[in-house]
Parts: structure tokens; sequence; C-alpha cells
């Protein structure tokens, strides 16, 4: 444990869904084997965004929206690491939404986990690209016009590697995912994780999702892409969670003739 | 002794593989070349020029008219006979066109005699080389030598069609010789270096081994450069979504351990700065090439200026320590990216190298660049022990830098951080670091890259350029020498951060021109900003055209 997380207080509010998505990741970290000193945690900005400064790993805390480009960067040029993201949906769907939609493509065999609260919380309460039809905030005073973004539905249409949503008042199963997604070794994973904010957002709480999400049935096939995206439509009374795609594409690694010779790292060859 | 050619046509008429062709022939005969290209935003149709000066010395900068035009089209022809205010050709001059015989000009039907003797239009190019090269009195042997080289490959049929054309284009290009008075060889060097390509080179010598970018004129030519060696040097070039994502990937890859680089234009770079700040606040050796067109906005995308300056300086929120570099040839292009990777790597910091239009696409002679892998120090500490600080505080403000993967943590923040790297709001931490930050900015000045002198030690007037107006400022001194006019240039290939005293010293109480392709004046701006100068004259361009030596000289008589 980093010592920050003793000195000073913990940034998120009491019963922030943040806390539960920590101590998950701890666990799934020590359930896959990870080694810490090969870990690197990736974020933007945003509370969700903080997390790597609570736990003990090598961190790398960019620019709001660009968590993706950087963890990529640093894929590449050490694929022997193991490089998680973890930031929220402003971060991931709404500043970085264009490298979203692009590393969904490239399939780079990095981690995101997306604390996807749908709301902005550390701007205090604007609406986020997954806030609901109607929710009302001090910006969009008249409530969302705009239909919520699926950040599900396009990483099945991208063919995602792995794409998987849990949900932080489950923390049994937001671990099992966790781990899922640190040992798959297929490219991109992305695993959407239902967070509630119990500041800004009084519409999406413990109960609203409690009472929503379902576990996918155990045979559900998460090759079969047109099941994965009626999964993916699924939203309102029932919200599945659970692994619901996989495509076996080769990653971007696989691909790339110069990483045949080993890490780029390793290929430099000079002090 | 010198003289001017211009290729002119339409884009898609190989106005381009005829000038290279072109280029490659006056260098094998041992000529000294010089060579730039000025064409539209389009990929077919308008006219685009290829402009090639000739001479029996060494060249830095070519000539606003010329004297032997090749009109490929019947609008090029007409555009650049036109009014005299177009750069165009020389009274009397000579020119070849591609159509019929008219006053003045001598009319060879290059498509058509390339689709009979080579069985194909795109053969015309070489039709042209033959022709212009009998009009000036040379051999063509040497040319018929590059094109068995360059086409052995394809196979023989290809190889005798291309020689075909080249006798038969000499053949009727001789009814123009003799009218003009061509330069003789000299045995000067037969290797020919581009601005891009050259610093394309740099890198890929120095050892960077990643590559993320948006294309954009005029810096696409070093991303494509890199592609084509990454397999031999072991470069990932990857093409971002965009040009944020480029810088942050760099920086990702960086941190990793792996030098990287970028390449972008005005409005590429803009989208870019955000990171160029976080660059400076994480403390990664980014570097970024910056090939500047005219602007604002998308302005004029194939042209050159030299508008970014202020820009670049001030490029990033915040206060953070940058080095800004700025060749003026392509070898200078080569030495300076790979000084600039290893500069940001001692400083932990973004260095930017700032080319143009003009300079990107300029080509010259030269000596054979090194080819050869040759990495730069990334002064990386192995091993540091496990209370590892990424951002100890130091007297020199640059930290031991680790890599992440080893026994440290290596832990990075773009919100203020303490030594460890961790956020922080510890307001007397952020002064330490912040302090800590701007010391290394000493550091580069202190190693400030010395500007270059050329002319009389005791001439009364400097000519100031930075970047790439080296060579016409250089070529403006010599004529204006040569005309009893003591004259001297001073140029910087370093423009960020200046050593102002020695420089002052140096220039005591002379006049001083600054010469600048903008509108603005922009380094005469920084120099008196730092204390280099209290006033200067101007002389500027913003066209999008670069200087020449001849236009320099002119405008300092006038």
């Amino acid at each position: 444990m980093n010592k920050h997380f003793f000195d000073s207080d913990i940034a998120w509010c009491p019963g922030c869904g943040d806390f539960a998505i920590l101590r998950a990741l701890d666990k799934a970290i020590a359930a896959a084997g990870v080694d810490r000193k090969k870990l690197v945690l990736v974020s933007g900005i945003g509370q969700a965004a903080k997390l790597p400064h609570y736990t003990q790993a090598n961190v790398f805390n960019g620019l709001h929206g660009r968590a993706l480009p950087a963890a990529v960067g640093i894929k590449l040029a050490n694929h022997e690491l193991e490089v998680v993201i973890t930031s929220g949906d402003g971060d991931m769907y709404g500043e970085g939404g264009n490298h979203f939609l692009h590393n969904l493509r490239r399939n780079v065999g990095v981690k995101a986990f997306v604390h996807n609260n749908q709301v902005y919380g550390l701007t205090k309460g604007q609406a986020s690209p997954t806030s609901d039809l109607g929710f009302v905030t001090k910006v969009q005073t008249h409530g969302v016009i705009s239909p919520a973004f699926n950040p599900i539905a396009l990483a099945v249409v991208e063919d995602c590697s792995f794409v998987a949503r849990s949900f932080a008042g489950d923390p049994q199963h937001l671990q099992e995912m966790m781990a899922a997604a640190l040992q798959h070794k297929g490219g991109f994973a992305l695993l959407d994780i239902l967070q509630p904010c119990v500041t800004f957002n009084k519409v999406n709480t413990y109960q609203w999702y409690r009472e929503r999400v379902k576990r996918v049935d155990p045979s559900h096939d998460p090759y079969d892409r047109a099941k994965a995206l009626d999964l993916a439509f699924k939203w309102g009374d029932e919200i599945p969670i659970g692994i619901l795609y996989l495509s076996k594409r080769p990653s971007f690694e696989e691909q790339q003739v110069v990483l045949r010779r080993g890490r780029l790292v390793g290929q430099f060859a000079g002090q | 002794m010198d003289l001017q050619l211009r290729i002119a046509g339409a884009a898609g008429q190989g106005v381009e593989t005829t000038g290279d062709l072109l280029v490659e022939a006056f260098a094998a005969l041992g000529l000294h070349v010089f060579a730039t290209q000025t064409y539209m935003s389009r990929i077919r149709g308008g006219v685009n020029w290829f402009d090639i000066r000739i001479a029996d010395a060494e060249l830095f900068s070519g000539r606003r008219r010329a004297d032997l035009l090749v009109a490929l089209s019947k609008e090029a022809l007409e555009w650049l006979r036109g009014e005299p205010a177009r750069p165009g050709v020389a009274d009397p001059g000579v020119i070849l066109f591609n159509g019929s015989e008219g006053p003045g000009v001598t009319g060879v039907l290059f498509e058509q005699v390339a689709k009979e003797l080579g069985g194909s239009a795109i053969m015309a190019n070489t039709v042209a080389a033959g022709a212009v090269l009998a009009a000036l009195g040379y051999e063509v042997s040497g040319l018929e030598e590059l094109l068995r080289d360059r086409f052995a490959r394809k196979g023989e049929e290809v190889v005798a069609a291309n020689l075909r054309c080249v006798r038969k284009g000499a053949e009727l290009g001789v009814a123009a010789a003799g009218r003009l008075k061509a330069p003789q060889p000299v045995g000067a060097p037969r290797g020919i270096c581009s601005g891009n390509e050259a610093a394309g080179l740099g890198a890929a010598t120095a050892g960077v081994k990643f590559v993320a970018s948006y294309p954009m004129t005029p810096s696409t030519g070093v991303f494509t450069f890199l592609a084509s060696v990454a397999d031999e040097y072991g470069i990932l070039v990857e093409q971002a979504e965009d040009e944020i994502a480029a810088i942050n990937m760099v920086c990702g890859a960086t941190y990793a351990g792996v030098p990287a680089m970028t390449t972008t234009s005005g409005g590429g770079f803009a989208l870019m700065v955000e990171g160029v700040a976080l660059a400076g606040m994480l403390e990664l050796p980014a570097f970024i090439f910056l090939g500047q067109r005219p602007g604002p906005a998308t302005g004029l995308p194939t042209r050159t200026a030299q508008q970014d300056l202020k820009f670049a300086i001030n490029a990033g929120h915040g206060e953070f320590a940058k080095a800004i570099l700025a060749p003026g040839t392509p070898q200078q292009c080569y030495d300076l990216t790979r000084h600039g990777v290893e500069l940001a790597h001692k400083y932990q910091t973004p260095v930017i190298l700032m080319s143009d239009q003009s300079l990107a696409d300029m080509r010259k002679n030269c000596t054979d660049l090194d080819t050869s892998y040759r990495p730069i120090s990334r002064h990386i500490v192995e091993n540091p022990g496990g209370d590892y600080l990424r951002y100890a505080v130091t007297g020199s403000g640059v930290s031991p830098r680790a890599l992440p993967g080893g026994e440290a943590f290596v832990v990075l923040d773009s919100d203020e951080h303490t030594e460890d790297g961790h956020i922080t709001e510890d307001l007397e931490a952020r002064v330490r670091l912040q302090d800590k930050r701007m010391r290394k900015l000493e550091g580069i000045r202190a190693e400030m890259l010395s500007p270059s002198w050329h002319g009389p030690p005791e001439a009364g007037h400097v000519l100031i350029c930075w970047g790439s107006t080296y060579g016409p400022c250089r070529e403006a001194v010599d004529r204006l020498n040569a005309a009893g006019q003591p004259t001297a240039m001073l140029h910087f290939s370093q423009v960020w951060p200046l050593r102002a005293a020695p420089i002052r010293e140096a220039l005591g109480d002379r006049r001083v021109t600054c010469v600048e392709g903008n509108a603005t004046g922009q380094f005469a701006s920084v120099l008196r900003e730092v204390g280099v100068l209290s006033d200067c004259e101007l002389i500027l361009r913003y066209d999008g055209l670069p200087f020449t030596g001849e236009e320099i000289a002119e405008r300092v008589r006038r």
C-alpha cells in the first residue's frame, strides 16, 4: 500500500463505488498472479483516475481523456508490462472518445477498467456520455436529450477482443471479471463497471443497479457476436453483467513485424 | 557560374519524378545541385513546379527566374510565362514544351514519344530528362547508367524502353542546345540529401524506436521515411487516430524507456500542445518534428513559412523547460535530430525540431550521411533502490530516471506531485518541484548551440536568421560582399533557450537585419525579449514561397 494511502485522505466520497473497485482490483491482481513490479496503472483525470495513487504499482496518471494512447505507447514499448487503465466514463467515453473508437480496432493488449457512474463527479455533477435520457443536472437543466453512449455495443461492433460488464455493488463478480481481463491474452480488454456515484447521481443508485443487473446465463457463448450484440442493447429493466463478447482476432502486437524480434525497449541496445 | 531549371506541370504529371531524376543525373555528372519544390494542395491538375539550380560551386538557395523551363502542360507554360510578377522564366530563356513549337518555345512531345518508344506515358519524365541534358550540352551516359540501376529489378525490357526514351529526348532537346551556357562539372558529391529524409535518418540512427504521427504536410516525409526503414532499424511506426493520440503515445513509450517521436505541422501541433505540457510535467523526453507551413488554420497547406516560432516556444500551458532546434540544411536536419533526441533524454523534457516545407523538400548534394546505428544515451539509472524517488530534487533539476518494470515503482502524475510522483496539494512541494523543473532550462541554455557566423568578422551589417533561411541568407551575404558591401550572417540552429550576453557582445553596435519567413519578425521579437537586441530592421516574406539569395541581397541594397 502506498504511503499516501495513510498520509492523506482518499479523495473519494464515503460510500463511493470506487472503493469497491479498488478492493476488487487488489484481489484480482493477486488472483491473476500479476507481478506488481511489472504492472503499470494508467489513468487520465477524474475521480476514478486517482485510483492508481491508492495502491502499489507503477503509475502513469496522464491527461484527461488520454489514458488510452499513453497506455498503448507503454505497452508497445514494453509488451511484457501489464498495462491497466483505471478511469471514468467521462475520461474514456467522452474526452477520450476518439481514442476509444480506434483502440477497439487497434487491439493492443491493454486492459481498460472503466468506472462508469453515468455522471461527471470531479466537475460536480454534469451529464456524462452514459447518462440516461432525461437525467437532470445543473447544465442539462431540462434533462439529457442525447441518447446514452453504449460502450458495450460499440465494442462488440468493432470486434473488441474482450468485452465485459460488472457492478461495483457485486465485489465477487467484479473481482472475477477483472481477473479474467487480466488473464486475457488476445488484445484489448474492455471492462465497463457500473459504479454508483453517491453524491451526484441520485438516480442510478446502488439500489437502482441491484434491481436491474443480471449475470449472463452460463450457456451464453461469448464468441457469438449476434447474441452478444443482443445483450449489449439490453439496458433498463435488465442490465446484463459478465463476459459478453470475446473475439479470436490477433492482437496488434502479434501482427507487428518489429515486435517479433522481442520487446521494443530491448531492441534499443544502447545505454 | 550557375543555371536554374524549372520543371512545371499539373499534379500527377510526374513533375517530381522528372525533377528527382535530373537532380540525380546532375549530381552524377559532378555538378553542385540545389532543388526545391512548389506544389499545390491537390492530387491532380493545377501548376506545380520543381526547381533545380546547378553550379560549379556549392549552392544554398534557388533563384526566382529560371533559365530553362520544361512545361509539361499548357497551363504551366501560360502561367509561368505570364506576368513578370510570377516566378517564371527569364527572357531570353529556353522553353521545352510538351506540345507544338511556338515563338521562343521548343516543342517536344514528351508523352507521345514515351508512348511510342516506351509503351507508356509514364516514361515522359525520362524523355524530358534526356531533352534537358542535351539542351544544356551534357552527356546522357550518366543518366543512362542511373536508369539501368533504377530499373534493373523490373527487367531488361523496362531498362531498354527507358534508354530509348532518353536517347530520343536527347535528340529532340539538341534543337535548343547552345543557347544557354551551362556550368562545368567539378566533382561535387554524388549523394543527394533531402531535409525530411535526413531528419528521418538522424532519428533512426539515434535509436528512435517508436513513431506515432498523423500525416500532415510538410512533415509527412519524415514519417514515411521512418516507415520505409522501420524493419531495417527496428522501429514501430504507428499512424495515430489524431495528433493528440500521437503525442500521448509518444509520452507513454518514452516512459517505458523507448526513444520516441512524432511528426506534425501547425494545426496538428496545435492539437498536441496539451501533450507537450504533459511531457514537461512528467519530465519525459518527447521529441517533436514540427514542419511549418503558412497559417493560420489550414493556411497554405503545401507552401512554406516560419510562422510558428513563438507558438512553439510558448507551446504548453504552465511553465516548463523545452528546447527548440531549427536546422538550416539537410545535413543539419540529420545532426540536430540526433542532438535533439539526446538533449530530450539528458534533460527529460520535450524538444522540438522546427523545419518547414522549403527545407523538408529541399534536395542538395551532400557527402553521404552515416547510416550506422549509433544510439544516443538515454541517461537511465538501472536498479535504483527501494526508496527510489522519480522526481528527486537535484541541483541541476534533472532527477535520476528509472524505467517501470524494475525493482522500484516509477510513478508519474500530471497533477503537481511530490518527489515520489504522487499527487499533492502541498504548496511548498509545488514550489520545490516547479523550481526543480525550471532549473533544467538553465542547463539547456548553458549548452546552447552557438549560432554560426558567415562572412567577414568585421562586417558592419549582420543578417540574423534561423532555420531554413540559412541558405538564402548565406548566398545573399556572398553576393553583397562580392558587390563590395561588407555583410555577415548569424544563423541560429537553436532558437530556444538563448544565451543572450555573448550574442549581444558579438553584435556590438552593428546594423542588424532579421530575415524571417513570417509577417511579424518573430525571432527579432524573441531576441528583443531576451535582451540580445534593442531594435533591428526586418526583411520578411510570407507569400508561401521561400526566400532566394538574390532577393535578400536586393532588399538589403534597397
